[in-house]
């Protein structure tokens, strides 16, 4: 069984060096453009060699704590192709000029991908145009001024649910006045 | 076998079992008696020993306030929790406030941990295999439900090593169910796992992949929402009835109490069997006038359904929202799998039939299957060739407290595990020396929404400036399912202490303590 085997040891201490300049694609060994049934069978192929199950009755610490980074990484490559829209965003950041500082998913990431996919919303250029100025002016914590952008967005399309729900999230704000900003200590 | 033997144990809230795998085969172990599965009762006796099973749960009305049951609803809960004040109200025996927020339950003149019962439990099974197999036994797999938070877990397993077992694993209930039906050579099949249990209610979807993959697509549940209930519903339907007839509320004296628990719990196995009980309680209560009085009445299956049917939707409510996740429509799932003994009502089993247009597979018993589950899976791990893989996800998504009573989510639910996330933190104060987090767990924005896991201070860093400092803090789900914080500082590289400040869990000297405990403490009812 390859568990024992010093040269799978060494493999997989070099493969938990390298997992931190790997993205997803690399750490599941599959192409960009694999399909979702490719991904998942990768995710089931990398388990069966790395579950940190395998391992349990390794004697050397240090293999297992290297079996548990590259398997951890598994997960969370997993965790991000299977789902379309944060694949979608992950696969370009990539490849984009910031590769170095995009190979992991972060919130970040995907606060991002929110931002962009509420920047597509409003079918009248109009009401597109006043969403987007609300939506500016909601990140400065200019409550007023997003509520007038967002009663004229809803003059153009009355039945847009994300226009009312973000109206509703800046009169909440002007009655209780703006929550602090986030910080710890 | 490798010469140890790995045990497999489903602690359940009203019955636990016990099954270990010999010569390849995953068998249910019973006890001296032929019990396969064991009140979670644990029964306090006047010479010291504890009486723990089947035995025991008569006790719960001759020596109500020596007799623990239904621990698992208390445990790795916080004593300010709303399912504390419940068992308070309903429990003949004493629950108190521990250290640290943490429960205790009195006995005399003791106080126990939570996780001190349960072990006592665990001690039990682990002592009727000893018995059975004539070997010590030192290592388990334990079950918990797959909707119980970082907490609940750790506290099961800290039971564990109090029982004197190395707890290899803690599974959830519904992964093991489906590692029990085995799904041998069939690929690529998915199966959803219905789990009833005493006091909580666990919906998972699988997904039986080529080469022994268990991949948990989904898994949703509700903690809240058990066969007790049930039995509840009986209980007050019966109480009711004897109120008006003669004006006595049954419900006031936790003596009456059990007696119409017990009659509820009969009541509905009977229904389950044949269709209709006939309920006869002789004595249950005395008049002011010293006269005694009997329950009396019968129940049909009609009337019965009638008063469940909310609770029977609820968990199709569940079942809805485990589908969702995974994209999936009833029409989807191949095989259904049965867990838990509520599960054998008709009015369960039908209502699963239709919803999901399949009928369910019962070929193992729904009280067993747990622990022979388990059992393969200890086995699996302490063996040489594993044949199946678990991929389990996290039931809850992961949170941190922000300001203002907010949460911010760090690691989404049903993410695979083990699975990390990594966060910066910078400090907002010159000179600040330590940095505080509190973690939770819960799909709300709102802190007060959310379950509370711990607060934890990290100190140790450098001291500069704000903004200055950044710390890396990593939150780790492992295979468990178990929360580990840990936080770096991210300049030097240098690991910073850790203190969790607030934690229902016990410390390591506790648990130490109670190992000591538990092992003086002789079970009744053994000829060891």
């Amino acid at each position: 069984m390859s568990v024992a085997d010093p040269q799978f040891e060494i493999e997989i201490q070099l493969l938990a060096q390298a997992v931190d300049e790997m993205d997803y694609y690399q750490v599941l060994k599959v192409n960009q453009d694999a399909t979702p049934g490719q991904i998942k069978a990768a995710y089931y192929r990398e388990s069966r060699v790395l579950h940190p199950d395998r391992f349990y009755q390794s004697s050397s610490e240090e293999l297992k704590a290297n079996v548990l980074k590259v398997y951890k990484r598994i997960t969370e490559a997993y965790m991000v192709l299977k789902d379309y829209e944060k694949r979608n965003k992950y696969t370009q950041d990539i490849n984009g000029p910031e590769r170095a500082s995009r190979l992991r998913f972060t919130e970040e990431s995907e606060q991002e991908q929110k931002k962009e996919k509420d920047e597509q919303t409003g079918k009248t250029p109009q009401a597109k145009q006043c969403y987007r100025q609300a939506i500016l002016d909601m990140q400065q914590k200019r409550w007023e001024k997003a509520e007038r952008s967002l009663k004229t967005a809803l003059m153009y399309e009355p039945d847009n649910e994300l226009f009312k729900q973000k109206l509703a999230e800046c009169e909440k704000n002007i009655a209780e006045k703006p929550a602090p900003s986030f910080k710890i200590g | 076998m490798s010469g140890e033997i790995a045990i497999g144990i489903d602690l359940g809230t009203s019955n636990s079992c016990v099954a270990v795998v010999l010569d390849g085969v995953p068998q249910v172990i019973p006890n001296e008696w032929g019990d396969r599965t064991h009140a979670s009762v644990v029964s306090f006796m006047e010479d010291g020993s504890v009486l723990v099973g089947n035995n025991a749960k008569r006790n719960i009305i001759t020596n109500a306030e020596n007799t623990v049951y239904s621990v698992k609803r208390l445990i790795g809960r916080f004593f300010f929790s709303d399912e504390v004040k419940k068992a308070q109200a309903v429990m003949p025996y004493e629950i108190a406030e521990g250290p640290n927020n943490g429960v205790r339950i009195l006995i005399g003149e003791n106080d126990y941990a939570t996780s001190e019962i349960s072990a006592l439990v665990l001690k039990e099974m682990k002592a009727i295999v000893e018995n059975y197999l004539g070997a010590p036994v030192t290592k388990a797999v334990v079950t918990v439900p797959a909707f119980f938070n970082d907490n609940q877990r750790q506290a099961t397993k800290d039971a564990g090593t109090i029982a004197g077992l190395e707890v290899l694993r803690i599974i959830n209930e519904p992964t093991a169910a489906a590692l029990s039906y085995g799904f041998g050579g069939v690929e690529n099949q998915k199966a959803v796992i219905y789990d009833l249990g005493g006091g909580t209610f666990d919906v998972s979807i699988l997904e039986i992949g080529d080469g022994g993959v268990f991949e948990v697509l989904s898994t949703a549940g509700d903690t809240y929402l058990g066969g007790d209930d049930f039995d509840d519903r009986i209980m007050n339907h019966l109480a009711d009835l004897f109120q008006n007839e003669h004006g006595i509320d049954l419900r006031q004296n936790k003596y009456c109490l059990q007696m119409l628990k017990e009659a509820a719990e009969q009541a509905k196995i009977d229904i389950s069997n044949t269709g209709r009980a006939s309920i006869h309680v002789e004595g249950i209560c005395q008049t002011q006038e010293g006269d005694v009085l009997d329950l009396v009445t019968s129940l049909d299956a009609d009337d019965f359904n009638r008063m469940v049917m909310d609770l029977v939707q609820r968990t199709f409510k569940v079942c809805d929202e485990a589908l969702q996740v995974c994209r999936l429509t009833a029409s989807d799932i191949d095989a259904v799998i049965l867990v838990g003994g509520p599960t054998r009502l008709p009015i369960i089993r039908n209502s699963v039939k239709h919803y999901f247009q399949n009928e369910p597979l019962t070929t193992v018993d729904p009280d067993e299957v747990v622990a022979l589950g388990a059992a393969i899976q200890a086995d699996a791990l302490c063996g040489a060739d594993s044949e199946h893989f678990l991929l389990d996800v996290t039931p809850l998504s992961l949170r941190i407290a922000t300001v203002g009573g907010y949460t911010e989510r760090i690691i989404e639910k049903n993410s695979p595990i083990p699975v990390e996330r990594t966060r910066s933190f910078t400090t907002s104060r010159d000179g600040q020396d330590r940095v505080r987090i509190k973690v939770l767990q819960g799909e709300s924005k709102r802190e007060d929404e959310c379950e509370l896991l711990g607060q934890f201070e990290f100190s140790g860093f450098r001291i500069g400036y704000r903004g200055e400092v950044k710390i890396e803090v990593t939150f780790e789900i492992d295979t468990n399912g178990i929360v580990n914080v840990t936080a770096t500082d991210e300049e030097t590289g240098q690991q910073t202490s850790t203190q969790i400040t607030l934690s229902s869990g016990l410390t390591e000297e506790d648990i130490e303590a109670s190992r000591e405990r538990a092992a003086r403490t002789k079970l009744a009812g053994h000829a060891a």
